[in-house]
């Protein structure tokens, strides 16, 4: 395991932070927090969603400043105002988001920006190859210098990144969820890429969801929860189950196994074996009549991939739907509406409202998609029914015409919900129904969800937040991967459980 | 009522409007004289046409550069149909309408709407398509268009007012209805203010987008129609500067070049400040070059005003809420 430290190791920690403190707005990310990185170690931070991982990791390389707390790195204290600062000092970091150059080569991305070499003539090209290709060897990666970026599949894309983050001086790495986007087999060669960069002294901390991952390559790990540091070790030190328990502040209940999956007697939807490629495998589930139904994942599990295709925005590659025992096509957004379906995308910004447009407009924007186009869109029975939902769901507006971005989120949100209730759908599909919206906003739509199913409709809420699910959903299907790891019912859910199948323990 | 009027984005141009308006009446004898304000306004009946066409492209966040082009064919066209098919005055302007909007809906639209190329690519490829075809049917040749019709719209009157006023009156007051009171007009905002939003609420925004472009070319065939009658010919280099023209009266009038934002009330503001600027200036005997170095000087800064405000807004509204973002930190 590690070579650098055991049972005291150096002195020095490369990168210390030292109660580190940091809040958003009203909200603590960290209440104080102690961590250190040692030389030619690679360390996991782990925790459950808004545990401050992330907010660790952009405090560490000085993408934000925190409230109060210190660096030091090697002994030293360091004031480092911005990432060109941290980088100067030898940190590099990786985030979750690409930013490659997809039209450029693999070496020109590698050497972006002014580090390319130079000769009398401009760019020394070959020069420029070489160096290239000796930063993708430190990392075994064998992509062309000369092929394009866009060509590459998503792993070696990855080390890409990676080597372009790294240079001769670098001291700490540091990975923002690296694997969430890899295969098995890429996460492997990204590994060996961490092992040698450990052997040439580099430390590197990461965050993964997947604890088998955490066991694999690390030599010690830090557990957060709630902005705070619950434990930091040496991997040795941990089990699988006492990791999950601290994550959780809590021991785990017994492991219930998944239920066998069976449709549910007078299924409203149906869906059997349904696959996209590169998105999820094999999903089957049933929704009854007035039932809600829950899909929990980690980041990038697969199940907001699911109410998209059931919305008609992917192609299924496998599997069948059916609505009432019928099959459906369900090719395009309109034919979902037509065949029942209502869909509140997660981001409502992108997906869900016109932001310049009225309260009136977004809200009956979907029921009258098929009306016809040179009709009068401001009719009384709009009127009526815009009217009528934001008498019933308290939604806060000056008027029907006022456009919706001058409403809080919460507000924005009931519109948005308002929008797909008009369609009269017999199933609503809801994508992390309360991102954005502040608590009492949040215990509102949950009563507007909780009445609808009352009167009967079929409800499918994909959510990462567990509590969420937990308080509105009978049944929570939990998704692993891309695949279905388990379903819980009511009675058997609760955080530990769900967590555990979404991190994809056997 | 009055502080929503204050709040729209041509208001700066519209009070720059009416300070020429004074400017010029009080420094100019010959400027606010009937015949004189007819004038401006008859001028100004193509570009006026065409803004409203150019506007909704630009409303569900696209740009047409080829109503130029079209503008001549569609004049070369109704020639055609007068002079060669022969066919009745009324019977030809039907035609010479839909041989714009269905070469506009099928050249521009579908390329853009159904298989999502870029607009500026197709529309500069329809540009120079269209200037081509112009040259092809009318063999680079200037022919009359003899027809006593014509020449009652384009200089004849009813009820005191003259006919070219009324047809912009007239395409005005319609474009203004299927903007306002339309599903369609409502789905062309939605498509320029958020199309993936307008996608997933099932509005079909390829045919919005095929519509558009179509609306667009079948007006510029409606302003070939008032440009054969003013010259009373058929000539193939007409509307070389229409597209630049037509997109600053459609930036001074307020509409976004992103889409979503505007709308034609603002458009005719800004066809009417071109026209009073050219008017004005060319009563007074100034080299027509002023007018284009005012123009180009007032569209800048008007856009720049427009861009300050709303900088000023979004600052006040993020000071509001300070929370909003990150409820939930990432981890």
């Amino acid at each position: 395991m590690s070579n650098a430290l055991q049972a005291g190791g150096p002195a020095l920690p490369v990168l210390q932070a030292t109660g580190v403190m940091k809040s958003y707005g009203g909200v603590q990310a960290l209440k104080g927090v102690d961590f250190s990185l040692f030389g030619g170690e690679v360390h996991a931070l782990c925790g459950e969603n808004g545990s401050g991982k992330s907010t660790m990791l952009k405090i560490l390389s000085a993408q934000i400043a925190p409230d109060s707390g210190s660096l030091a790195m090697n002994g030293h204290s360091v004031a480092m105002k911005n990432p060109v600062d941290s980088l100067a000092a030898g940190i590099a970091m990786v985030t979750q988001e690409r930013t490659l150059v997809n039209e450029l080569s693999v070496g020109e991305n590698v050497l972006l920006g002014p580090r390319k070499p130079r000769s009398v003539w401009g760019i020394d090209w070959r020069a420029t190859r070489k160096k290239a290709r000796e930063a993708l060897d430190v990392l075994n990666c064998d992509a062309d210098v000369d092929d394009l970026v866009q060509d590459l599949p998503p792993g070696q894309a990855q080390l890409v990144e990676i080597a372009r983050a790294i240079t001769d001086d670098t001291k700490v790495l540091i990975l923002d969820e690296p694997t969430s986007s890899l295969s098995a087999h890429e996460v492997d060669s990204l590994f060996r890429a961490m092992r040698s960069l450990r052997n040439r002294g580099v430390a590197t901390v990461f965050i993964s969801h997947r604890t088998q991952e955490v066991f694999e390559i690390s030599d010690r790990l830090t557990v957060l929860r709630d902005g705070r540091l619950v434990s930091t070790g040496v991997v040795a030190d941990y089990s699988p189950t006492r990791l999950v328990s601290d994550m959780l502040g809590r021991e785990l209940s017994a492991f219930v196994p998944p239920p066998e999956y069976q449709t549910a007697q007078g299924a409203v939807l149906t869906v059997e074996g349904m696959s996209v490629r590169g998105k999820f495998t094999d999903v089957s589930l049933g929704v009854g009549k007035g039932e809600i139904v829950g899909i929990a994942g980690l980041v990038g599990a697969g199940h907001s991939e699911v109410l998209e295709t059931l919305f008609g925005l992917h192609q299924r590659e496998a599997g069948r739907v059916l609505i009432n025992g019928e099959q459906v096509a369900l090719g395009d957004p309109p034919a979902a509406i037509k065949a029942g379906i209502g869909f509140v995308p997660g981001d409502r910004k992108i997906g869900g409202l016109v932001l310049d447009m009225s309260v009136l407009e977004n809200a009956v924007m979907a029921r009258t998609s098929t009306t016809a186009r040179w009709a009068r869109p401001r009719s009384a029975s709009s009127v009526a029914f815009v009217e009528q939902c934001v008498e019933d769901f308290s939604i806060v507006t000056e008027s029907l015409d006022t456009p919706v971005v001058r409403l809080s989120g919460g507000n924005q949100q009931k519109v948005l919900i308002a929008k797909w209730l008009g369609t009269n759908p017999s199933i609503l599909l809801l994508d992390e129904p309360t991102r954005g919206v502040d608590v009492g906003a949040k215990a509102e739509i949950y009563r507007i969800l909780l009445a609808q199913r009352d009167a009967g409709l079929s409800i499918v809420i994909s959510s990462s937040e567990a509590p969420e699910l937990l308080a509105l959903c009978d049944r929570i299907i939990v998704m692993h991967a891309g695949r279905v790891a388990g379903m819980l019912h009511k009675h058997e859910a609760d955080e530990a459980a769900i967590f555990r199948l979404a991190m994809g323990h056997e | 009522m009055l502080r929503n009027f204050v709040r729209q984005r041509f208001f700066v141009v519209l009070v720059l409007l009416a300070v020429m308006l004074v400017f010029f009446t009080l420094t100019q004898e010959r400027f606010l004289t009937p015949e004189n304000m007819s004038a401006v306004m008859t001028s100004s009946s193509i570009l006026w046409v065409a803004s409203l066409g150019l506007t909704f492209v630009m409303l569900a966040g696209g740009f047409d550069l080829s109503i130029g082009s079209m503008l001549a064919l569609c004049g070369i066209g109704l020639g055609w149909f007068v002079n060669e098919a022969g066919l009745p005055l009324f019977v030809a302007i039907i035609f010479t309408i839909l041989l714009g909007a269905g070469l506009g809906a099928l050249v521009n639209g579908v390329p853009i709407g159904k298989y999502g190329l870029s607009f500026l690519v197709v529309t500069l490829g329809s540009l120079i398509l269209f200037r081509g075809l112009t040259n092809l049917w009318s063999g680079t040749k200037t022919q009359q268009v003899i027809s006593p019709f014509l020449d009652e719209l384009a200089f004849g009157s009813t009820l005191g007012v003259p006919n070219p006023i009324i047809v912009m009156v007239v395409t005005f007051l319609i474009m203004l209805y299927v903007q306002k009171y339309t599903f369609f007009g409502r789905d062309v905002y939605a498509v320029g203010g958020n199309a993936e939003a307008a996608r997933l609420s099932g509005i079909r925004t390829s045919r919005t987008l095929i519509a558009v472009y179509g609306l667009s070319a079948g007006l510029a065939a409606v302003a070939a129609v008032l440009q054969d009658a003013r010259i009373g010919a058929a000539s193939p280099q007409v509307g070389d500067n229409l597209v630049f023209a037509a997109a600053a009266a459609v930036l001074l009038g307020g509409t976004s070049f992103s889409g979503g934002i505007g709308g034609v009330g603002g458009t005719v503001v800004g066809v009417l400040f071109l026209g009073v600027l050219q008017n004005g200036l060319s009563v007074g005997g100034v080299e027509s070059y002023w007018q284009q170095i005012i123009t180009g000087v007032i569209l800048i800064a008007a856009i720049a005003l427009d861009l300050v405000q709303r900088r000023r807004t979004e600052r006040s509204k993020s000071l509001r809420t300070p929370a909003a973002q990150p409820a939930v930190p990432a981890s």
